[in-house]
């Protein structure tokens, strides 16, 4: 009976993947996207590992749940340390009708936070994250929780929203499973800001703020033995590997193409700066300062921040290439005392588009870590596709 | 206190800025610059906007955010539809958050949907391209379509205004009369293209050839929405040699590459027509479009 249902499961979802364009009734959008890659090492926080492997392969699936209601649901299915995992990464709706360019979207979606983090991966120009993303998104950060934005009736786009969020993946490291979280741990104000020069060139410009209530670190125990070597963020690749109670984001986009025709050549610039502070625990700050006063030597700042600037440029229906380099300056905790440690990414990425759904790439990364999780100096090649199959989504600016 | 509710008038109107430009006409969204131009002649008092240009390929704009904010202001959005926009439209619904111009409210109107498309497809599978299910999105060039669409949009228009209803019956009673009267001239005009030949890139030109008896005889691109290819060039050289190819044809957005390499081996001359009105210095609007097009098209020989 099981298989049965499966099958005929199975068969309407092929018949639908078939001929799925616009969402109807009994046909909503269905699509999938494949990844799978090779890799000459190992990529720093959470990133791509070395060999064989997929990438995030997704099946997600939308659609108008009725006049008043949208929804959309994606599975990504990872394989993560040999094991596969299956994971939602969006399951929200979204309301089609409040009125004065107000929404709400409510359940499990992408936060919008930065510019890169409400798009989805298979979307990059380049086969990972920015390394700032990594640490302190999680690569990329969805989570449960609600959203509302407002959209002003203006010529200048603005818009602003707020956030509620569940934070599981933003949690400080609690190695004890003994700290009591805040249930609601993430809050995010953003506002976007957009528009044309002339007919060639469009841009954005967005700020967000962050607060996260679990982002400061557990206070150590009297007489407790620190972790030797604690290495961050290894128990789930979706988690912020440095986090602080406020984090703040700066981001900006500019798009360029002759006559804003993208079909055949178009080029894009973008950059996000973030800083995240806060993240000693209160009783480590005290102890700091007194230590300022008594030592002359002081461990690491007392913030995190990073940065990346990238330009892809599409010369041709065909190919594109990319150019990304980033900074992370990050504190590790040791102790009783912070190290700093900082990440350089230079990433040089071609792409070869066959058609708007398939991308074959080659891409070269050059880690360059001081103190930073044994990387001193690293070259990766990475060779992948990202293919997308059925009905395919419209793409954000 | 009097100043002070003034004031706060005027900030209120300033904030609803939107509302108070609705009383003085209807703000209306084109998708593409012919549907901005039938807009202008079926709503002349209204504030047109079009999202892309003559220039641009309407299959590969940007949800971008100048868009989102004209989107966000819009009464009535009026696109081809047949899934030319689905790379970006969906978008600006979703991001305008703008309950008028939902699929389904009186406020979204797509063109394919009021007529009778041509290449409708039963069957379609990525292999065979960037394809249409619902049939070619490009029908602004077939003038008794147009006709069609321009009545739909009037009686859309009284119903989003029906204020001004008598208004909107005129604009459309002028313009009917006017293209009625144009049609048989077109057509007179164009006579000695019944049954040429000619080499296109893409399915752009597809009504235009339709209603003027011109055979598309090859194809540019090897599968819809993909550039040409040297090797499909190279087979289009060897159908081009056979001698009844009279043009190749390109539209305003499209690259002209592919088209120049295979005129100069094949001896044939290339036509870039406008693919809407502002493509070139003539089309300044649908019927000075329509000239321009049949006038370049008389050109060759």
């Amino acid at each position: 009976m099981n298989s049965f249902r499966l099958s005929v499961l199975a068969s309407s979802l092929i018949s639908a993947v078939a001929v799925a364009e616009t969402p109807t009734l009994g046909n909503p959008a269905i699509s999938a996207v494949l990844d799978g890659y090779y890799q000459s090492g190992d990529r720093a926080l959470g990133g791509r590992e070395e060999g064989f492997g997929l990438g995030e392969s997704e099946l997600a699936i939308s659609a108008n749940i009725d006049d008043l209601f949208y929804g959309k649901l994606t599975a990504v299915i990872e394989v993560h340390d040999g094991e596969t995992e299956l994971e939602l990464e969006e399951a929200f709706i979204q309301t089609l009708a409040m009125p004065a360019g107000l929404s709400v979207r409510a359940g499990r979606f992408l936060s919008d936070v930065g510019y890169l983090n409400n798009q989805h991966l298979h979307t990059d120009a380049f086969a990972g994250r920015p390394a700032v993303y990594r640490a302190f998104l999680g690569g990329h950060y969805f989570d449960d929780g609600l959203r509302l934005s407002w959209v002003a009736p203006t010529d200048l786009y603005w818009t602003f929203g707020v956030e509620a969020l569940k934070g599981d993946n933003m949690r400080a490291e609690d190695e004890h499973g003994e700290r009591e979280f805040d249930t609601v741990g993430v809050y995010n104000a953003f506002t976007k800001l957009g528009g044309d020069i002339g007919d060639n060139s469009s841009w954005q410009l967005g700020l967000a703020y962050m607060k996260n209530q679990n982002g400061r670190l557990t206070p150590h125990e009297e007489g407790e033995e620190p972790h030797e070597e604690d290495e961050p963020a290894h128990d789930h690749s979706h988690s912020a590997a440095y986090t602080g109670e406020n984090t703040y984001v700066a981001d900006f986009v500019y798009k360029w193409a002759p006559n804003g025709n993208y079909k055949y050549q178009h080029l894009t610039l973008s950059g996000e700066f973030f800083r995240v502070n806060d993240f000693k625990a209160p009783e480590l700050n005290e102890e700091e300062h007194e230590e300022e006063e008594g030592h002359e030597h002081s461990h690491g700042k007392d913030y995190h921040q990073g940065w990346y600037l990238s330009g892809v440029y599409q010369f041709s229906p065909n190919w594109s290439a990319g150019l990304r380099y980033g900074e992370l300056d990050t504190q590790l905790a040791h102790d009783d005392h912070f190290d700093a440690q900082k990440l350089k990414e230079t990433e040089v990425s071609l792409n070869w588009h066959h058609s708007h759904f398939s991308t074959v790439r080659l891409q070269y990364t050059r880690q360059q870590g001081t103190n930073f999780d044994g990387i001193s100096d690293d070259n990766l090649f990475t060779l992948q596709y990202v293919m997308t199959l059925g009905a395919h989504g419209a793409h954000q600016f | 206190m009097r100043i002070n509710s003034k004031l706060l008038g005027g900030l209120l109107a300033l904030t609803l800025g939107h509302s108070a430009s609705a009383v003085a006409g209807l703000n209306i969204f084109a998708c593409e610059p012919e549907y901005a131009a039938l807009a202008k002649e079926l709503a002349p008092d209204a504030r047109i906007y079009s999202a892309t240009t003559a220039m641009q390929d309407p299959h590969q704009v940007q949800a971008r955010p100048s868009l989102i904010a004209k989107m966000r202001q819009a009464d009535l959005a009026l696109c081809a539809g047949a899934e030319l926009e689905i790379g970006w439209l969906p978008m600006l619904q979703m991001k305008s958050a703008n309950a008028r111009v939902r699929d389904g409210s009186d406020g979204m109107l797509y063109a394919a949907e009021l007529i009778e498309t041509l290449d409708k497809l039963d069957k379609v599978d990525r292999s065979m391209g960037d394809v249409h299910v619902k049939g070619n999105p490009h029908l602004h060039f077939s003038p008794g379509r147009l006709l069609q669409v321009a009545e739909a949009v009037t009686a859309r228009l009284k119903r989003l205004d029906p204020g001004n209803s008598a208004g909107y019956d005129a604009a459309f009673a002028s313009f009917s009369e006017r293209w009625q009267a144009a049609i048989p001239a077109w057509e007179a005009s164009a006579h000695g293209l019944a049954g040429r030949k000619v080499i296109a890139y893409h399915t752009s030109f597809r009504y235009l050839f339709d209603w003027l008896g011109i055979e598309q005889v090859a194809d540019l691109e090897p599968k819809p929405g993909l550039p040409p290819s040297s090797g499909h060039l190279a087979s289009l050289l060897e159908r081009a040699r056979k001698g009844d190819v009279s043009a190749i044809v390109v539209a305003s957005y499209q690259d002209t590459r592919g088209a120049n390499w295979l005129a100069e081996k094949a001896n044939l001359p290339v036509l870039v027509l406008p693919m809407s009105v502002g493509g070139n210095d003539e089309s300044q609007d649908l019927f000075s479009l329509y000239d321009s097009v049949i006038n370049l098209l008389n050109g060759v020989n």
